[in-house]
């Protein structure tokens, strides 16, 4: 079809010169239809022609010429599409008509023209056709088409869909007996098709809905669902070894669409559909199925179960994505105050309702098929039949216990007709149906319950608070989260936990009085003035764990557990005032991870693992090697330092490390009254040329210009923190360098996006080198601050002296000999290959993650020619170049060509690398300014293209790489150790480190560079 | 703009009457790439059901490649890009959407707000393509799709992409009167706000 398709314009039959758009054109259309009524062989193309022309008149006549439509209705037009179709035709014709249909109805934009179109019921006489559904194509052109009618439908075209007489409502029951096709887009297509009727606010047809389709639709929806989980539990059981991820995250994603499409019906806000969905959904799938799998872990029985783990997953899902206040409150309330007696399948006391129930809650099977049930609403709707099958029985029965209900409390009036009409049913029936009845008021009159539980609160409070008496209480849900959150084996289940109690107190539909049961404040909370004890010493002892070098627990737990606990004792001795500054501060400095992006992370569904093998993300899974446990440890103490801070309220003094506002930016005017000024031309890469001078200030250089107004002074044009600045020699030009500074990487898997690379050219050789020299210098220093703040925050016992902190001077023999060898001998050949030395590097810089912590030792013999200061380190552009020329004086006197690898030359330098480059982790404000500048990065980068060419577009962000040209002792990953927290208002513990032995080098570095002979770059 | 794109591809034509709030729906095409590898394009539109969730992100989730369009004349749409990006790489996770930027209506070069130049390097700050189109002047608009089918098919040899069950982003399978077996891809085509 997809040649044929090509050309519809024209019609292909060449008649005539009229024009194709025209009313004269479609009579001759109807006027071919007319004469080949009948489908052959012979006219098969012919009239797929004709369809597709006619089409294309009644478009053109939909913004032309309301005459078109008139002769279309008047000949009846439509009858023959109908004709045609009826025919057995094949598919050829039949995907054609179905296209076109498609195009047509997407394409009218008049309302009067889709009411000629829809008139005369031909429409649904279409959807109702039987087509060849097993034909992949037929079957997507019906259901688009089916989309896109329902993509038409408001409250006036609603009547052409649904004859209320008859009850008919050929496109949505039509529509849902796909729910369950095997193809995704068509299940997509039914969602579509099923929301957009829902969201119609016309009442005949929403009870039409409810009365007729609703319980069927839902019930077999809510299996289809459970049977998911069913399938993704075994998948889970069965997959420990971590091999079928594949299939693992489709079933959760498939899971997750589900629960949005529950969400979407239910934010559409239609009391009474939502009242059914509510109900099967809690009482087939949510209760019976999740929730009864929490305890009851070891017994067998007939019930279906998933395991301990999924459940709670799938719980966590629904509370993160489903808000409607009904629904989670039930759910939350049987988790947290519930028992075993819901499932019990003997009487139930109801509170709410004073009557005695017979209710399962069960996850069984819907008896009948969607369609049969459909048919057989249908059927009664029309005879009114007193012998119905069963499983028509389910629904009706729901709809009579609701209509009873709806007359005691008189809430529903339009229901009460149909419960008195319905109320003659025998109750005996109630017996052999498992069906499943909501406690509707428990759901609609929250007003009520809230009630109730306010006076079993305090009480419970105390209980809770006291904390050991909690077991007292048979709750035997609750008890069982408890449990999981200890995690001296690993923190499997406690992950699931945390997110749990995460999104339960995240849920904006969830009453705060259900949390204030187990005292855990919603998020906005109000005064307090205790917590809950239990979980407070819960997530303690999380950290406590964690904090151990051997500790089993994932960051991504602690993180949660962090957040938690915060949010637990926040209000804690606080006014109301504070409360809400404070929780205003947590909303703007602290970005915590996003737990529904976690949550739909299939992987943490299997057994923790250790190794990056996997693929999985390193928060969500155990340290591998010591690098990746250094990170960790890192990463801990970062965690830990924020949510001691904050729970002392105390603010962030040191973090981050570079601060945004004391940056210079562009176009701040500088004195640059007795500043080191070198002038330069700075060729960008497409090639605009600019006068500048170039200065070098404590973490960033500048490109000024003099301002006009004030001698001296000068104008920023560009500003880039020198840490992320890679200078390079140009091979032919001793006057030029090629200088690139990338931008801060928000992640350390972004690639590496230059802000600035450019061709700087000086007057001559000398101010080049000094240009470079002081570009050198300035990032040697800067990191040599960052390094100071460093061990400040980590309360290293470091000499204040500068030198010591830059410790160059370690003796190189010595260290050369212990350079690990790959690293040595990369070195060695990256300097004849800059290109393998950067792989080096760059499979360094692919360890997952956010922060890396490396100590790399580097032995760069002397360079060619032209010695690039970075050309082994900064191949990226988080990854700051390690370039540490520290060696200088000595090197400087070698000719090029020396090889200056001989272990007794001083020349050697080595670089122990420590980059910490931080994203959601690091610390908090650095977190808001990252992904504020992110955001910002296009909008800043449009605006300041304006005043500077695009290539200079200065940084939005501070980055806080780390870089320390400490000795090769210095910051070595097994030094890098946090000691668990004594009490933890004192968490900063940090093992020293060795100092460097020699200093005696450092001074050199500090003089002043001779001007003559290539600088030897070490690395 | 991006309907008219798609029945461009589709059809082969630009209509001009169409109604910029009421997409096109899974609209489908054969390539053929090299001979005889003839690959099923079919080309979602998630336009009009931005409302719901649940929609879009089935959408997002069962595609492998992506057009991600926007306007040459229009400064704000090639903004939103960005944005775009990140609310894809969210829904798509584990899989990768691999994009090709395109910039639209380049029949309108009088009134560009987008020069060729920003636009390139954008892209290439995000590893795509960049390329202009028109569907008006018929510019273009095969090869943006035939650029992204060559990439996905590509990545789908490398073994980068992989042909998963329950997954609809690439699907093998025989296409009727096509001696080879093809994959078929899955494509959304990507709204910016025009």
């Amino acid at each position: 079809m997809f040649g044929r398709s090509r050309s519809w314009v024209g019609g292909g039959h060449g008649k005539a010169a009229r024009s194709i758009h025209s009313l004269d054109h479609l009579k001759y259309m109807y006027h071919v239809l007319t004469k080949n009524t009948t489908v052959t062989d012979h006219n098969r193309n012919l009239l797929v022609e004709t369809i597709r022309s006619i089409t294309e008149i009644l478009i053109w006549g939909d913004q032309n010429d309301s005459s078109v439509f008139d002769f279309f209705l008047e000949k009846n037009m439509f009858v023959f599409f109908l004709n045609i179709l009826r025919q057995k035709s094949g598919r050829y014709v039949c995907v054609q008509l179905l296209q076109t249909l498609n195009i047509l109805f997407e394409n009218i934009s008049h309302e009067t023209s889709l009411y000629y179109l829809l008139s005369n019921n031909y429409v649904n006489s279409i959807i109702v056709h039987k087509f060849d559904f097993s034909d992949e194509e037929i079957m997507a052109y019906y259901i688009s088409f089916l989309k896109t009618l329902s993509l038409k439908l408001n409250n006036h075209t609603v009547h052409f869909f649904y004859n209320e007489h008859t009850n008919d409502f050929a496109l949505y029951t039509e529509a849902i007996k796909f729910f369950n096709h095997p193809e995704s887009m068509v299940r997509i297509a039914v969602r579509t098709i099923t929301l957009n009727v829902y969201k119609v606010d016309n009442q005949p047809m929403l009870h039409y809905i409810r009365d007729k389709t609703a319980v069927p639709y839902f019930s077999n929806l809510v299996w289809f669902i459970g049977s998911h989980v069913i399938e993704l539990d075994n998948c889970v059981q069965t997959d420990e070894e971590h091999r079928n991820r594949g299939k693992l995250s489709d079933l959760v994603a498939e899971h997750l669409d589900h629960l949005h499409y529950l969400n979407d019906i239910l934010i559409i806000n239609c009391e009474f559909l939502n009242d059914v969905l509510t109900d099967h959904l809690l009482n087939r799938l949510f209760l019976p199925l999740y929730v009864y799998s929490l305890v009851n872990q070891d017994q067998g029985g007939e019930r279906p179960k998933i395991s301990l783990q999924v459940s709670l997953y799938l719980l966590s899902q629904v509370f993160l994505i489903i808000h409607y206040a009904p629904l989670v409150n039930s759910l939350a309330e049987v988790i947290l105050n519930g028992d075993l007696s819901v499932f019990s399948s003997k009487v139930e006391q109801d509170i709410q309702k004073n009557s005695a129930k017979s209710s399962i809650r069960c996850f069984i099977k819907p008896t009948e098929t969607l369609e049969r049930s459909l048919e057989i609403n249908k059927q009664k709707g029309k005879k009114r039949v007193q012998k119905r099958p069963n499983y028509k029985n389910v629904g009706e029965e729901d709809e009579e216990e609701k209509g009873s209900e709806d007359n005691q409390d008189d809430a529903d009036k339009t229901k009460g007709t149909e419960a008195s009409s319905k109320g003659i049913r025998t109750s005996s029936e109630n017996e052999e149906i498992e069906m499943v009845i909501m406690e509707r008021c428990k759901l609609s009159e929250l007003s009520i319950s809230t009630v109730t539980e306010q006076n079993t609160t305090d009480e419970e409070k105390s209980a809770a608070a006291s904390g050991s008496e909690i077991t007292n209480w048979n709750r035997p849900f609750l008890d069982m989260v408890y449990n999981a959150l200890d995690c001296a084996e690993d923190d499997y289940y406690a992950l699931f936990v945390l997110c749990l109690l995460y999104a339960m107190s995240h849920n904006k539909g969830i009453d705060p009085v259900k949390l204030e049961r187990i005292q855990l404040p919603a998020q906005h909370a109000e005064e307090r003035n205790s917590y809950n004890h239990v979980l407070a010493e819960g997530l303690i002892r999380i950290m406590n764990y964690a904090a151990q070098p051997d500790g089993k627990i994932r960051l991504a737990t602690l993180e949660l557990g962090c957040l938690l606990l915060k949010q637990l004792v926040f209000s804690k001795n606080g006014s109301i005032i504070k409360d809400v500054h404070l929780a205003f501060l947590l909303n703007k400095f602290i970005k915590p991870m996003n737990v529904e992006y976690l949550m739909m992370d299939a992987s943490i569904l299997l057994p923790p693992t250790g190794t990056p093998l996997t693929g999985i993300d390193f928060v969500k899974r155990l340290p591998c090697g010591d690098v990746e446990r250094t990170r960790r440890a890192i990463r801990v103490f970062f965690m830990l330092r924020s949510l001691s801070l904050h729970l002392r309220d105390e603010p962030e003094t040191q973090l981050p490390l570079t601060r945004e506002e004391g940056l210079i930016k562009t176009d701040d005017v500088l004195d640059l009254n007795n500043s080191d000024l070198i002038a330069c031309t700075v060729i960008t890469k497409d090639g605009g040329q600019v006068q500048r001078f170039l200065a070098v200030d404590i973490y960033q250089m500048s490109l000024v210009e003099p301002d006009v107004a004030r001698l001296g002074w000068g104008v920023v044009k560009f500003a880039g923190l020198l840490q992320d600045m890679q200078v390079t020699g140009v091979e032919d030009d001793s006057r030029a360098l090629n200088i690139i500074i990338h931008k801060p990487a928000s992640s350390p898997h972004s690639k590496p996006f230059p802000i600035l690379q450019a061709t700087f050219i000086f007057s001559d050789h000398i101010r080049c080198i000094i240009a470079k020299q002081r570009l050198a210098k300035g990032r040697i220093q800067a990191r040599r601050m960052k390094m100071q703040r460093i061990a400040a925050l980590l309360d290293l016992p470091v000499q204040p002296s500068t030198e010591v902190v830059m410790g160059f001077g370690h003796s190189s023999s010595a260290t050369a000999q212990h350079l690990p060898f790959r690293f040595y001998d990369q070195s060695r050949r990256g300097s004849s290959d800059p290109t393998v030395q950067r792989s080096v590097f760059a499979s360094v810089d692919k360890v997952p993650g956010f922060a890396v912590a490396q100590c790399i030792n580097q032995h760069n013999p002397s360079p060619l020619s032209s010695p690039s200061p970075s050309s082994g380190s900064g191949s990226t552009g988080r990854c700051d170049s390690v370039t540490a020329s520290s060696t200088s004086t000595p090197s400087a006197a070698q000719s090029p060509s020396d090889d200056t690898s001989a272990p007794e030359q001083p020349q050697m330098t080595i670089s122990g690398q420590m980059i910490i480059s931080g994203q959601t982790m690091l610390t908090d404000e650095t977190l808001s300014a990252v992904s504020k500048s992110s955001k910002n990065a296009l909008k800043n980068s449009d605006i300041e293209t304006a005043n500077l060419s695009p290539s200079l577009i200065p940084a939005q962000q501070p980055t806080i790489s780390l870089i320390t040209d400490d000795n090769t002792d210095a910051l070595s990953v097994e030094s890098l150790t946090l000691v668990p927290p004594v009490d933890p208002h004192s968490i900063r513990t940090f093992s020293c480190i060795p100092q460097s032995s020699s200093q005696s080098e450092v001074c050199k570095v500090k003089e002043p560079e001779r001007p003559s002979g290539p600088q030897v770059e070490a690395h | 703009g991006k309907s008219c794109l798609i029945r461009r591809f589709t059809e082969g034509r630009f209509a001009q009457i169409s109604d910029p709030t009421v997409g096109v729906d899974f609209f489908s095409r054969l390539v053929e790439i090299e001979p005889g590898k003839r690959i099923k394009l079919q080309i979602w539109d998630t336009a009009g059901q931005e409302r719901f969730r649940s929609i879009t992100r089935a959408y997002y989730r069962n595609s492998v490649g992506g057009l991600l369009l926007f306007d040459i004349t229009n400064r704000r749409s090639f903004q939103n890009v960005h944005e775009w990006l990140e609310e894809t790489k969210v829904h798509v996770q584990p899989y990768q959407i691999v994009f090709v930027l395109v910039g639209h209506k380049c029949d309108l070069d009088t009134q560009r707000q987008v020069t060729r130049h920003e636009a390139e390097k954008l892209a290439a700050a995000y590893g795509m393509k960049y390329i202009e189109t028109s569907a008006r002047d018929a510019i273009n608009v095969e090869k943006a799709f035939t650029d992204l089918t060559r990439d996905i098919y590509e990545l789908v040899k490398r073994g980068e992409i992989s042909i998963q069950e329950g997954w609809e982003g690439v699907k093998s399978g025989f296409v009727p009167n096509v001696v080879h077996s093809s994959e078929e891809v899955v494509k959304s085509d990507r709204r910016c706000l025009c």
